[in-house]
């Protein structure tokens, strides 16, 4: 990329400003979603369902910057990387934004009803991914690693959360058939939430790949 | 970069202390070139370089202006020569044979190390009589012979079909692709092993360029090719390898795809990204 490094860097810059948008949309369509799921708060499920446009339209309005970028300035190297992987990213912040939209439809599913138990693995569970998908983020601002040297472990501590969720659903659903519907969506908000736990370490991966050109596997 | 990291992987004269970043290449080497130096008067233009060139594959040397690439691309059959104050030392093995030595005779090795220039310069004479005049000189006679190595040569260059019925016409009236692959094709005319090619396509247009570069790709199957550019999407796209330089060094070399998805030298990182240069 020979000329307009400077126009180069200021388009840069918004595309940065713009997966930042779009990472706290993804994650607070997901916190908001579990919080919905939680509390059976109708409200916050239409919240989180009218934010799917938006999730949608920044996902090409970003789309659209990397590849404009891409055929005008041909870039290379570190440049390469870094557009590379915000394309990357931007598919993965979609995914968990979609994830908040399918937690906010099981939360819809229990209208009416109450919980079989208290919800507690749920949110925690929700912590931990919004956690790991923040300090990738923070990562891919910053060039700083540092960060995200224990998210292996902590994605091991979500998948554990999954799989008792799990065990526990099933306990409920041998006992009470009656159960078993509310138990299935416990198990798919949990499973989405352990989904993106994976599209966080997912993250990572490309964003070690951007800062030092190497690839490695977190998970 | 530490000088035992970018030491990696270099033969003991380049290790022993020219700090260039160099994985070495795959497969024989067409061209050993080993601590060479240029000077042109008082102006050390090539400091110390050392590098490996592929046979039958694209090497490609990059660089801002003045860095020596071309000079570099020069001494490989001796054009540097013709220079007054021009200096040369080090040692560039081909064949065995050290082609720098004062006992190499540089008129035959250009037969072999042909060489393409940035203006196409085609001779004032027919499309045909262009390609057979190196043949000619070279003494060849027979006619049918000189025929089909004019025919083959063109054809290898990719120019066949837009010229094949008008072989009788001036080479002046091709357009300035048509002259350039003209002028590839007078190179291979004459069985060269190694093609030198400086800024071959920077006073071409976009179409005419890229026919230069599917040339180059269908080329590097029976030659060797060394190429100076100073469009990096170019050497991205037709190279194997890449060359590095910054104010006559090497800064790095090495897989093209290495060199332009994660460079080691710091200013090799800088100059692809169009921080300077």
């Amino acid at each position: 990329m020979p000329m307009g490094r400077e126009k180069f860097d200021s388009e840069m810059a918004l595309l940065h400003n713009d997966l930042t948008k779009m990472g706290n949309l993804a994650t607070q369509m997901l916190s908001k979603s579990v919080e919905a799921f939680k509390r059976l708060d109708m409200g916050l499920v239409g919240w989180v369902d009218s934010k799917k446009n938006e999730l949608a339209e920044l996902d090409h309005a970003i789309e659209k910057r990397a590849l404009e970028m891409i055929t005008l300035y041909q870039p290379m190297a570190s440049d390469m990387r870094m557009l590379g992987t915000a394309l990357k990213l931007n598919t993965y912040l979609y995914r968990i934004g979609r994830y908040g939209k399918d937690i906010a439809r099981d939360a819809a599913a229990l209208q009416g009803q109450s919980h079989i138990s208290k919800v507690v693995m749920i949110p925690h569970m929700m912590d931990l991914v919004v956690g790991m998908v923040n300090d990738a983020l923070k990562a891919f601002e910053t060039g700083d690693l540092s960060g995200l040297k224990d998210l292996a472990e902590r994605d091991d501590e979500v998948d554990q959360l999954w799989e008792s969720v799990f065990r526990e659903c099933l306990t409920y659903m041998m006992e009470d058939q009656r159960k078993i519907t509310p138990s299935l969506h416990y198990i798919m908000v949990a499973r989405n939430l352990e989904r993106v736990g994976d599209q966080a370490c997912k993250m990572a991966e490309k964003i070690h790949y951007m800062v030092t050109g190497e690839h490695v596997e977190i998970k | 970069m530490s000088a035992d990291t970018t030491a990696k992987g270099l033969p003991p004269h380049a290790a022993s202390g020219s700090g260039v970043v160099w994985d070495g290449i795959v497969g024989n080497p067409a061209l050993e070139v080993r601590d060479v130096n240029v000077h042109y008067g008082p102006n050390h233009a090539i400091q110390h370089v050392s590098l490996d060139v592929a046979e039958t594959a694209v090497t490609a040397f990059i660089g801002p202006s003045g860095c020596g690439k071309s000079t570099l691309l020069r001494t490989f059959n001796r054009m540097n020569d013709e220079i007054v104050g021009c200096r040369t030392d080090g040692s560039i093995r081909w064949k065995g044979i050290d082609i720098l030595s004062r006992e190499v005779d540089p008129v035959p090795l250009r037969r072999k190390v042909g060489m393409v220039f940035q203006k196409p310069n085609p001779f004032p004479k027919s499309i045909f009589d262009n390609i057979a005049y190196g043949l000619r000189i070279g003494g060849m006679r027979d006619r049918n012979e000189l025929e089909r190595r004019v025919t083959e040569s063109i054809k290898d260059a990719a120019l066949w079909d837009e010229v094949k019925d008008r072989l009788g016409d001036s080479a002046m009236s091709l357009s300035g692709g048509q002259q350039q692959r003209l002028c590839i094709a007078r190179t291979l005319a004459i069985e060269p092993d190694i093609i030198l090619m400086d800024e071959p396509c920077s006073a071409l247009d976009p179409i005419a360029t890229g026919k230069i570069e599917d040339l180059i790709f269908e080329l590097k199957r029976d030659y060797t090719v060394v190429i100076v550019t100073h469009n990096m999407q170019q050497a991205a796209r037709v190279s194997d390898f890449t060359g590095f330089f910054y104010l006559g060094k090497l800064i790095e070399f090495g897989k093209t795809d290495v060199i332009f998805e994660n460079p080691r030298h710091e200013l090799t990182e800088r100059y692809i990204t169009g921080r300077f240069g």
